[in-house]
């Protein structure tokens, strides 16, 4: 259910930039999800499918990496992808952590076919 | 031809826009706002079905109820007299923050102190979007299980309080309460916790007092 809106919004930013770019056919998404993120691709792709249709991105093809997840000390600056979910610096044991990144739900890029073209 | 445009647009970036809004709009007319999450059956309702009317004695309370389809939760707290705002989500497992902002515009921001906002039942999507709030809250039932904070870990690194519900039971399942709080701290090492029971009013007082703790800092600061 998560990814359904997740999608949706997605695809509002491709449709946004679609427009933009006057396109008549989008043939690839191409996204960044973070490893916390809590997406499930299977469930996200599902997702696309249904809510393409009829949308110039129906019938293009989605694709994804994913973004791991690596966090900062707030103490000591050591950066390190924590291991079991235990955020908690290896160095300097400081609770302190910010994420930098492995919460995204990016569109990257997509390729477009142009009209008139 | 076919050609590439990069977007390296995130989705919540929106959100982060909208969310700094909210949080500038309740900030200009002195709000203090929550919001709190759980999974479904937590006891979210019910927990503010039992603090209200010791939170109505010190604040001006407003509430907004997020649901996906029905208005039960909005009714129940209705009942206490207070104004809510019901807003149904038609099936999106989650409030966002532009939600939140339209709900914004139809309360009475000058009459309120306190804005409690009850998120959709969901560990899951609500932890990704902020709303604008000074602080979130997250209810864990032991009857859920012990192993949620690893499951779930977004949640507990957003959230600034973990309250542990329907501790009464905690004879009656295998609930082991060290290792679930060992694992939330391994996540959010700043996490509060509160062992509460809104059956038989545990905890309660703590968690008012919380809340009471954190307006009076805000308002120094």
């Amino acid at each position: 259910m998560h990814e359904v809106s997740v999608m949706r919004n997605l695809l509002d930013i491709v449709e946004a930039t679609a427009d933009r770019e006057g396109a008549e056919k989008i043939n690839v998404i191409h996204l960044r999800i973070g490893e916390m993120a809590g997406i499930n691709y299977e469930s996200l792709k599902f997702a696309f499918e249904i809510l393409s249709k009829g949308t110039r991105a129906e019938g293009g093809r989605l694709e994804y990496e994913k973004v791991d997840l690596r966090v900062t000390c707030a103490e000591c600056s050591h950066e390190f992808s924590p291991e079991e979910l235990v955020f908690r610096c290896p160095e300097c044991g400081s609770g302190r952590i910010d994420i930098i990144s492995g919460r995204e739900m990016e569109v990257d890029y997509i390729l477009l076919d142009e009209e008139g073209t | 031809m076919m050609h590439q445009i990069n977007v390296g647009e995130d989705l919540r970036d929106r959100n982060r826009e909208i969310a700094a809004e909210n949080r500038e709009m309740l900030r200009s007319h002195g709000v203090f706002s929550l919001n709190i999450m759980s999974a479904p059956g937590a006891g979210k309702t019910s927990l503010l079905v039992r603090s209200i009317p010791m939170l109505s004695e010190k604040y001006r309370i407003g509430v907004i109820e997020g649901d996906l389809q029905t208005t039960r939760d909005a009714e129940r707290v209705g009942a206490l007299g207070i104004d809510v705002y019901q807003i149904e989500t038609g099936g999106v497992c989650h409030l966002d923050a532009s939600m939140v902002h339209s709900a914004l515009h139809q309360l009475d921001l000058d009459a309120i102190d306190l804005l409690l906002i009850e998120n959709v039942g969901n560990l899951v999507c609500p932890a990704e979007f902020d709303l604008g709030v000074d602080a979130r809250v997250m209810l864990l039932s032991i009857t859920e299980g012990d192993d949620k904070p690893k499951k779930y870990p977004l949640m507990f690194s957003e959230s600034s309080l973990l309250i542990l519900n329907k501790i009464d039971l905690l004879e009656m399942v295998d609930f082991d309460l060290e290792k679930a709080k060992k694992e939330a701290t391994d996540i959010n090492s700043g996490i509060e916790m509160i062992e509460l029971s809104c059956r038989t009013g545990e905890g309660i007082e703590a968690w008012t007092g919380w809340i009471e703790n954190l307006i009076s800092e805000s308002r120094k600061g």
